[in-house]
């Protein structure tokens, strides 16, 4: 939530021109692929040094009171870019932490941008606790000094360092090798840098996490479709672009119209969770299941679009495939998204009955 | 006050108007009636309408109701939407594309006779389309002879929306066919009482006729309902066609999402008891539902940049794609959840959105969307080639 006053408001569009720039500059969206290492850390270290998770912090913790709206093209603009960095992780747990509302967690906060903590959320499945929780593959967990940890069903919630007794941490690969991940075992950890309540954090964890999910998948989107739009051009076959085939262009816009319409959902989902209006958890997981679905859909495609290449390692639609199907699976499968919000969709369809 | 207060208040008034005028029973009356009851009921409200000011809140501010904003006009449809109103089937193509093609393009004596007209009840249709002649609007070969101060008329227009309850029409006519197709497409006015005019309504999947075709063997159309130049008519149409401004979507939309309930009571065996409801079937209400959201956001943007002048290349195009899609998905799910009953030919609610209370009917009907207003197919070239840069067909 915001305490800035409009003179103080930060133009999203000023975000998206210094997201562009910085990302321009140093994501080398091909580096986990190619046996590069590290590619994800200077970019996070800029991203501190330019402020980014101050922004939407509160001013009374040293941030600077922004809502949502300039995170988005953040998020949209490292979909695009393939940026090797979670930085919703730490993002959506200040916007949790904050949501706590106690002294603890504010200072956890103060604590990102003044010690530099990087912290991991970990959604507990029911049956695991701090006494005993194994989690196989968490984002963002090499380089996190923290874990946000929070029981789904039973309530408790707990902030941890990375380094407190009975937490082990260990990285493991996966398809997504432009984005780091660990596995976590907690193991009767007791020393915990802070208490929290499960039913205040979590709403607020899920909602930001899916909308940095869908805002990455319509960046991401959208530049595969470009990017399979202008391979299409260049490729000839019969002695014409296969761009020029109409069979091929009404894929290509049936990709366009599923994006657009993904975005105006998550445009409008993320104003909602900006000032927490009606249906604000509903709206960012219904935007996220469109989002999610038209990144799978074009990167899918993608696939196909390039021809023979498509299958190679050396191009590109490979890396907007692994990206999206991660996007669309990581903390919850679309049906169990579903299952979380069907009960309100309906009962509010019922509620408007005339 | 502010434009927004201004909305504001026009909601409140609209829904207070409403609460007081609204034939409570229309839909009952409605339900399996006859053509005349139709045509009765659509003269009914649309009386009431005009009284009140709200059939021309898109006409100059000289005339009563007129001048409000495009903002006030979105309100307006989306009010009349949620209340549950008779749509203005018979009188859209008179409200909307006579009435501003008159007010952009035609001369005083044709706007003197013809305004007044329509705010009493005169329905027009359009002869735009012919057999040979749709997405490729521009090939229409029907002739104009100018004789003296009248041009002689002979050939086919198809598509007409309700064409057999109009009184005038908006007529695209060949007269010259030696240049470009877009040169050569005269605008003319045709009385339907004309001579030599033969008109006959399709029937549709659903059994329903909501268009027409019009045959023209030597109708004699006096000079004076000439629109524009001779043989500059292209230019007139554009005007005709970009008449409504979209408010059409923004009502079937909202319609659309005021009725989710029905999905809902129909995928719970018309109980209404969401507790039991079957999982992969709450899965999909989900999904059709984050799809109509996303279609009002998708909407409301493209509206406030008509409103503002900025306007994409190719958004009206990816706003309509989406919403045939939607729209048939919606009413499949529909059709879908009620089961074998859904075929049961119970009648339908004429005059109404997605609420006319038969599935399958709804279902049928959503494929005129894939046509109406350009082809889904036309959309798609559009997008490719001119929002996506994709080589153009030849």
């Amino acid at each position: 939530m915001t305490s800035a006053t409009d003179a103080m408001r930060i133009d999203p569009e000023e975000m998206r021109d210094a997201a562009r720039r910085l990302l321009a500059d140093k994501v080398d969206r091909r580096a986990g692929w190619e046996g590069r290492p590290d590619a994800g850390k200077a970019l996070e270290a800029d991203m501190g040094e330019l402020g980014w998770f101050q922004l939407t912090a509160p001013e009374a913790q040293g941030g600077l009171g922004q809502p949502f709206d300039v995170l988005a093209p953040i998020y949209e603009e490292m979909g695009k870019s393939l940026a090797p960095v979670w930085l919703s992780s730490t993002m959506a747990a200040i916007d949790a932490l904050n949501a706590a509302g106690t002294a603890d967690a504010a200072e956890a906060i103060t604590a990102v941008f003044e010690q530099g903590w990087r912290i991991a959320p970990l959604i507990l499945p029911s049956g695991q606790s701090l006494a005993r929780a194994s989690l196989p593959m968490v984002p963002g967990v090499p380089g996190a000094t923290h874990l946000l940890v929070v029981e789904e069903a039973g309530g408790a919630g707990a902030l941890v360092a990375a380094t407190a007794p009975g937490v082990t941490l260990a990285e493991v690969e996966t398809w997504d090798l432009g984005r780091a991940y660990g596995s976590v075992v907690l193991s009767e950890v007791g020393d915990v840098a802070c208490r929290l309540d499960a039913a205040q954090v979590l709403p607020v964890l899920r909602a930001h996490g899916e909308l940095a999910l869908a805002w990455d998948s319509i960046g991401g989107a959208a530049q595969c479709l470009a990017e399979t739009v202008e391979y299409m051009l260049g490729r000839q076959q019969f002695g014409r672009a296969i761009a020029s085939f109409q069979a091929l262009k009404h894929r290509a816009a049936d990709h366009k119209v599923a994006i657009e319409l993904a975005r105006s959902l998550v445009v409008r989902a993320s104003d909602v969770f900006a000032v927490r209006g009606e249906d604000w958890q509903v709206l960012a997981t219904q935007a996220r299941i469109l989002a999610c679905e038209a990144y799978a859909a074009m990167a899918e495609d993608s696939i196909q679009l390039f021809g023979g290449v498509g299958f190679t390692w050396e191009y590109n639609p490979h890396l907007f495939l692994k990206r999206a199907l991660v996007n669309q699976i990581i903390g919850g499968s679309p049906d169990e998204l579903r299952d979380r919000v069907a009960a309100d969709v309906c009962r509010r369809a019922m509620a408007s009955r005339t | 006050m502010s434009e927004q207060d201004a909305i504001a208040c026009l909601r409140i008034e609209i829904r207070e108007w409403l609460a007081q005028n609204l034939p409570g029973n229309w839909r009952e009356r409605q339900r399996g009636d006859d053509v005349a009851g139709f045509l009765a009921m659509q003269r009914e409200w649309f009386g009431k309408l005009v009284e009140a000011g709200y059939a021309t809140p898109h006409w100059p501010s000289e005339w009563p109701g007129g001048g409000r904003s495009l903002a006030e006009q979105i309100a307006l449809f989306e009010e009349l939407a949620r209340g549950g109103a008779p749509r203005m089937s018979l009188f859209f193509v008179s409200l909307y594309h006579a009435a501003m093609t008159l007010v952009e393009c035609g001369t005083d004596a044709q706007r003197a006779r013809h305004l007044p007209a329509i705010l009493k009840g005169e329905v027009w249709c359009q002869g735009f389309s012919e057999p040979g002649a749709g997405s490729d609007l521009a090939a229409l070969r029907t002739r104009a002879e100018r004789k003296g101060d009248r041009y002689i008329v002979s050939g086919q227009k198809i598509w007409s929306t309700l064409g057999h309850f109009a009184d005038q029409c908006l007529l695209l006519v060949r007269t010259d066919s030696s240049g470009p197709k877009q040169a050569g497409i005269t605008f003319l006015l045709m009385d339907m009482k004309s001579k030599g005019i033969d008109v006959r309504p399709i029937r549709q999947v659903t059994g329903d006729e909501e268009f027409a075709e019009i045959f023209l063997d030597e109708v004699e159309i006096p000079v004076e309902n000439l629109v524009g130049k001779e043989n500059e008519g292209w230019k007139v149409a554009q005007v005709t066609l970009s008449s409504e401004r979209g408010l059409t979507l923004v009502e079937l939309t909202e319609r659309m999402a005021l009725s989710l309930w029905r999905l809902v009571l129909a995928a719970t065996g018309g109980t209404g008891d969401t507790a039991a409801l079957d999982v992969s079937v709450a899965r999909t209400v989900v999904d059709i539902s984050a799809r109509i959201e996303a279609m009002r956001a998708m909407l409301a943007t493209l509206m406030e940049n008509r409103i503002a002048g900025r306007e994409a290349v190719g958004d009206a195009s990816i706003l309509k794609l989406a919403y045939s899609r939607l729209s048939r998905d919606f009413t499949a799910l529909g059709l879908r959840l009620q089961g074998f009953a859904a075929m049961r030919d119970t009648g339908y609610v004429l005059g109404a959105g997605y609420e006319t209370g038969n599935w399958m009917f709804d279902f049928l009907n959503s494929y005129q969307y894939n046509i109406a207003g350009g082809s889904n197919e036309i959309q798609r070239n559009i997008i490719s080639e001119r929002v996506l840069n994709m080589p153009r067909e030849k």
